[in-house]
Formats: C-alpha cells, structure tokens, sequence
C-alpha cells in the first residue's frame, strides 16, 4: 500500500520544528530514519497530515558529562558499534543493537524514532529502561525529562504529547566493576523479537552487589523485574545460580497468548533468555576483574 | 506538490512530485528504472534497496520529497546491460538468484560489504556474510548460493589485488 495524503516540512532548526510540530498538534509527525513510522504510513496505521523532517537538525552526537552519556536523538543505531563511550559502558546495550533489523535499518534508523514509535519488543525501549534512562522531550513550551520505566504506556503508545519531540536520552555512566548481556529470540534474525531480556550486574569479591533485569515479550512494552533484581544481590559470578528466583519471577508474567507464541511457550522463554543474559553478564565480569 | 532535485545514475532531473510519493515510485515510474523492486513496502524484504548518497537505502521506506539535491544509484547503474559486475556474474555461476525478483536488492545491498570486505583484505565467514545480507529475503534459492557468489566475488576482488 502507498501512504495517505501529507504535506512535508523540512526543519531548518530545533526551533522552528518545535514550532510547526506545535502548530500541527497531533496532525503533526517528526520524522528523522522513518524506519518506523514510514511502513506504519504505507500500512495506514499512521495517517499524519503533516510530516517535520528533522534529519537536518544534527542532535547526533554522543557525550559524556555530569555523571551521565548522553545520546541524540538522532544517532542512527549502527553508530553505537563504533562509539567507545557505548562500547566501553554498556555492552548489554552493544548486544541489543546487534538485534536490531537489519544492517540498512540500523544506517537509517535512529534512538528517538524507535523510543517514540514504541514497539513492544523493541530493543532501545528495553535497552532505555534497563540502564536507568531518562528521555529528554522538549516542545515549543520548553523541555520535560521522563524515566524510560514511566515513558512507554503501550503497544506503540506513550506519554508523549502532541507538539513534543524527543530529543536527547541521558544514560547514567555506570561504575568500573560493571557488566551486563542481552539477549533475544526471533524467529528469523533482525524480526520483531518474540522476547527479549537484558541484565546489567554492578559486582564486588566475586558477587553481585547490584542488578537489573529488563524484558520484553511478557506484555505491552518492556518491563523491569524488581524483586527478581534484589534476589539477584549476593549471587556469585562463578556459578550464578538464579533458577528459583526466575522461576518466581517469571510465574507473575501473564504474557500474551496468540498465533505466534502460547503464554506458557513465553513464560517458558523469559525464564531462559533471563538465564541466558545472567550467566553472560557473569561470566563477562569474571574476565573484567 | 514539492519541487525536488535529483541526480539518479548520473542524470539530473528536476521534477515535482506529491509528498507522500515514495522514492521507489518515483524511480519506476518517473526514471523507468524497472530494476528497483518494491515487495513488502514495509521494510521487510530489502528488494527496493538503492544507494542514497552512496550508501544502500530501502527506497520503499523514504519519500522522494525527502531526497533533494541527494543523488542515487539504483541496479541498473551496476554491470551495464550485460550484468557483467563481478558480483552478478558470481550471482550467475553460483545460482545465487532463480527468479530474479529479489536480485537487485541483494546486489545494491551487498557491493559495498564487497567493496569494504576487498578493502580490508580478507574473507568474511559465513555467518559475517548472512549477517550483512539478513535484511533481504530470497524465496527460490535458499542463501546459500548467496552466500556462495559473495564469496566467490570477493575471493576474485582478493586475487586480483594480490595481482596487482
């Protein structure tokens, strides 16, 4: 199918696209990759009737400061293979951008389109929530920061307003003795995962001293696993053995039953990705220390 | 209606096209190009792949309004009409395409991992070469006599610079 009616507007400035973004209200789309938003425009899921280019904006760049990494919105996901800021503090992160579409989709694509489109199993919304991101959305009114944990509402839905554009996320740098994984499971590489799970593991003498656990697969958007984090303190690196802890966890999960997959198939999977991301994440930590 | 320029295999053209035209379309339809296939129109089988300011683009998933003064290159830029690229020819040896439909996409996607592997000097392994050509999908030959003409084209390009 081809994309309903729209007139486009090629930004000149942050300005000025706040601006028109503003004047069109939820008439109005970014776009920056399209990666997303163009297939739900050729599906007429989406039918903006005002299209703001924002590609020539920059916002691209990746910077530290201030105890945090901050990533524009429009860095294209196949930069982060190469950004030592990304490379040397984030290797869950490195994981999951492995997992994202294709080596075409990861040139174009970009962090804002993906967090804004908010794909159930999406791998930056996950990655955003998993290390303790804050998406930074600014409109002609001024800016506005939100936890990625309280960003995302739904299937392709979240707390953006209409008029707002994401700008920038902020991840916070995480101590020397840190480590972390992702993994996911697709029926075919670069596809929409069935689920996903990420685990970023702080460690101290052998044992974790801190953890997070992300997935997605299990519901709407990603989730956080708190209790399941807490039991993960103390656990050894050597032999991270965290079965009864994931099975309490993954017993809360109520995931979805459908075509694809049965609740029972996912609740099983979850169950083995944590597993998977866990003992990756361990064994990662051992080698650094 | 969005006044463009575009510079497409070496001819520029000024045309006006509709917003919501995708660059795809406007290929086909505007510069005859019939070599760009359109399959999913959703990003899913990398048979409209085209280069965009020489780097591969799925022009299903871009509007040409968002292409002025870019320039691009589609298939039929590659090999002339006798297809003679080395990569088309290892296409052709090693039964890396049956239909054909697919083709142009995997061969706009995978010259520059060719060009890049030769410029690196060595061999990608299968799973490396997969990897590259994961965002397209081919129904006849099952891969692997993609994977083969790849190989093929790069090991010509390798022996060729040890040649030289």
């Amino acid at each position: 199918m081809r994309p309903s009616e729209f007139e486009y507007h090629k930004a000149e400035s942050l300005e000025q696209a706040l601006a028109l973004l503003q004047e069109f209200g939820d008439e109005g789309r970014p776009i920056a990759g399209g990666q997303s938003l163009v297939p739900m425009m050729n599906l007429r899921l989406a039918r903006p009737a005002h299209l703001v280019d924002i590609n020539g904006l920059g916002l691209d760049a990746i910077e530290e400061g201030g105890g945090v990494i901050r990533i524009g919105a429009l860095v294209r996901h196949e930069t982060y293979l190469a950004e030592p800021l990304i490379i040397d503090n984030f290797p869950a992160f490195i994981d999951g951008v492995h997992a994202i579409g294709h080596p075409t989709i990861r040139r174009n694509g970009t962090i804002g389109g993906s967090l804004a489109h908010s794909d159930p199993t999406a791998e930056l919304p996950l990655l955003c929530m998993l290390h303790d991101g804050e998406i930074i959305v600014a409109s002609a009114g001024g800016e506005r920061r939100i936890l990625a944990t309280q960003f995302f509402e739904g299937a392709y839905m979240t707390v953006l307003e209409p008029g707002e554009m994401i700008v920038a996320v902020e991840l916070p740098v995480p101590p020397a003795s840190s480590s972390g994984a992702f993994v996911e499971m697709a029926e075919r590489r670069g596809d929409f995962a069935i689920a996903a799970c990420g685990v970023t593991l702080e460690h101290a003498g052998g044992r974790v001293t801190r953890a997070a656990v992300a997935c997605s697969g299990a519901g709407q958007t990603a989730m956080r696993a708190p209790q399941l984090e807490e039991a993960l303190e103390g656990l050894e690196l050597e032999c991270p053995d965290a079965a009864t802890a994931i099975a309490a966890f993954t017993d809360t999960l109520n995931p979805p039953d459908d075509h694809s997959a049965s609740a029972d198939y996912r609740r099983a999977l979850i169950g083995q990705l944590v597993e998977r991301a866990l003992s990756v994440a361990c064994s990662r930590a051992m080698e650094a220390s | 209606m969005i006044e463009i320029t575009l510079e497409v295999n070496g001819e520029t053209r000024r045309l006006s096209v509709e917003s919501r035209r995708l660059l795809a379309d406007v290929l086909r339809q505007e510069f005859n190009l019939s070599g760009v296939h359109i399959g999913c129109a959703q990003g899913a089988c990398g048979c409209c792949t085209v280069h965009l300011d020489g780097k591969p683009r799925l022009s299903c998933l871009t509007f040409a309004a968002q292409c002025d003064g870019m320039s691009v290159r589609t298939v039929e830029s590659v090999g002339g009409v006798d297809a003679d690229h080395p990569l088309q020819k290892a296409f052709r040896s090693e039964h890396g395409l049956q239909c054909g439909y697919c083709t142009p996409g995997f061969i706009m996607t995978l010259i520059p991992f060719v060009e890049e592997m030769t410029a690196e000097g060595r061999m990608p392994d299968d799973e490396e070469i997969r990897e590259a050509m994961s965002g397209n999908i081919c129904r006849c030959t099952g891969y692997q006599g993609i994977v083969e003409a790849v190989r093929k084209a790069i090991g010509e390009n390798l022996k060729e610079g040890a040649q030289a």
